[in-house]
């Protein structure tokens, strides 16, 4: 005998965490957005994205790239703790006890909600130890200055630790196809470093099929 | 607060409402006292109508392991609850970002369809028998949106079950 009251907790049934209407708040006469937990939100201007790129450019040439990954890397470090906070708090429960599709939604609906498109993760090969991650919509992948190859450095830097910290591995990431590029989605690659590397020389003569095969072959 | 009732608001900005604006606003604050009857039934009748309607699912489907059960009933409160609250507000949109979006990957991976179909058509039928016609006539738009709405988002591919096991 299934007993109802017994599903719920505290009288609660948490739904979608980043559901837009209730996640962003604001206090306007301070002038402050804010989310949930009532951690400040800021609306970032295309043309700031721009300008990073063009003064990242400028000052430090073919560095830029290793700029903003590294930027992406800090940043995807606290935001992965954030979002753990955020989970453990709304559903209460620690992630790592959540089922996975679980979190992988929350994860969907946090990227949408904070503007940065849309983000889908494919386990095609899982099985030999790559995670491919797509992302549609990108405002990095728009405003980039040149289309002679990826350029989402500060995404691949933010999923390169979000997912290290979350499968507990030193992973890296490469992007495969980029929007600025006339690709229809950002592809990234992730996986052990020494495995996942070798697709950073492709990049600009294979489509993301061939590379992936190819990393395949390789191991 | 409903999206049209929001938008004659800001569009209004530094002018009077005008006739058509005003018999919007009219319309919804005097379906307010039938809204808020409805809603607090709900509140009022939430367990004893899904108990009944869980009791009949466990009768009808004896063979499904009562985890999965559980989980369509735990799904069922929330559109339930998001029902009620998009009725209050008479706001669909809310049933989309709050419940929808949420859930129809969640059915797709745990293949709960056919449960959740079977559950919801217990659930209309005993709302119906313990609201009564007046009020499901408020509550039964968005039940309907609710409902009806997963199957054409269940044919977008979502993410399997199985944990994330990478770099070996």
């Amino acid at each position: 005998m299934i007993s109802v009251s017994d599903l719920l907790t505290n009288n609660r049934i948490p739904g979608n965490c980043f559901a837009i209407g209730a996640y962003v708040q604001g206090d306007l006469e301070m002038g402050l957005l804010e989310n949930r937990q009532g951690d400040r939100l800021i609306a970032l201007p295309e043309t700031l994205i721009q300008a990073i790129y063009a003064g990242l450019e400028k000052e430090t040439g073919q560095a830029s790239r290793l700029v903003l990954f590294n930027c992406g890397r800090w940043w995807g470090k606290n935001f992965y703790t954030r979002f753990c906070e955020q989970l453990t708090s709304y559903y209460g429960q620690a992630p790592a006890d959540m089922p996975m599709i679980q979190f992988l939604q929350a994860l969907q609906q946090c990227w949408v909600v904070h503007g940065w498109g849309k983000i889908d993760l494919d386990q095609t090969y899982q099985n030999r130890g790559f995670l491919v991650v797509k992302i549609w919509n990108s405002a990095f992948a728009k405003h980039a200055l040149q289309a002679t190859q990826p350029s989402c450095f500060l995404e691949a830097g933010i999923l390169t630790s979000f997912l290290s910290q979350l499968t507990g591995r030193d992973l890296h990431c490469v992007q495969t196809t980029c929007e600025s590029m006339g690709a229809d989605c950002n592809h990234f690659v992730l996986g052990l470093a020494k495995r996942v590397t070798p697709a950073e020389a492709m990049v600009t003569q294979l489509n993301h099929d061939a590379i992936m095969q190819t990393l395949c072959e390789g191991s | 607060m409903n999206p049209q009732i929001e938008a004659v608001f800001d569009d209004a900005d530094n002018r009077y409402l005008k006739p058509e604006e005003l018999g919007l606003l009219s319309q919804y604050t005097q379906s307010i006292p039938a809204r808020l009857e409805t809603y607090q039934s709900l509140r009022d009748y939430e367990l004893e109508i899904m108990q009944w309607a869980a009791d009949q699912l466990q009768a009808e489907m004896p063979l499904e392991p009562v985890e999965n059960l559980e989980r369509s009933i735990k799904n069922g409160l929330l559109m339930l609850r998001c029902c009620a609250m998009a009725m209050l507000v008479n706001d669909q949109g809310l049933i989309r970002d709050r419940f929808l979006v949420w859930s129809s990957s969640m059915t797709t991976v745990y293949g709960s369809h056919l449960i959740d179909t079977t559950l919801y058509g217990l659930l209309n039928r005993r709302l119906n028998q313990v609201l009564g016609i007046e009020r499901m006539g408020l509550l039964m738009p968005m039940l309907v949106y609710a409902q009806d709405a997963l199957p054409s988002m269940l044919s977008q591919p979502a993410p399997e079950e199985n944990g994330i096991a990478i770099g070996w």
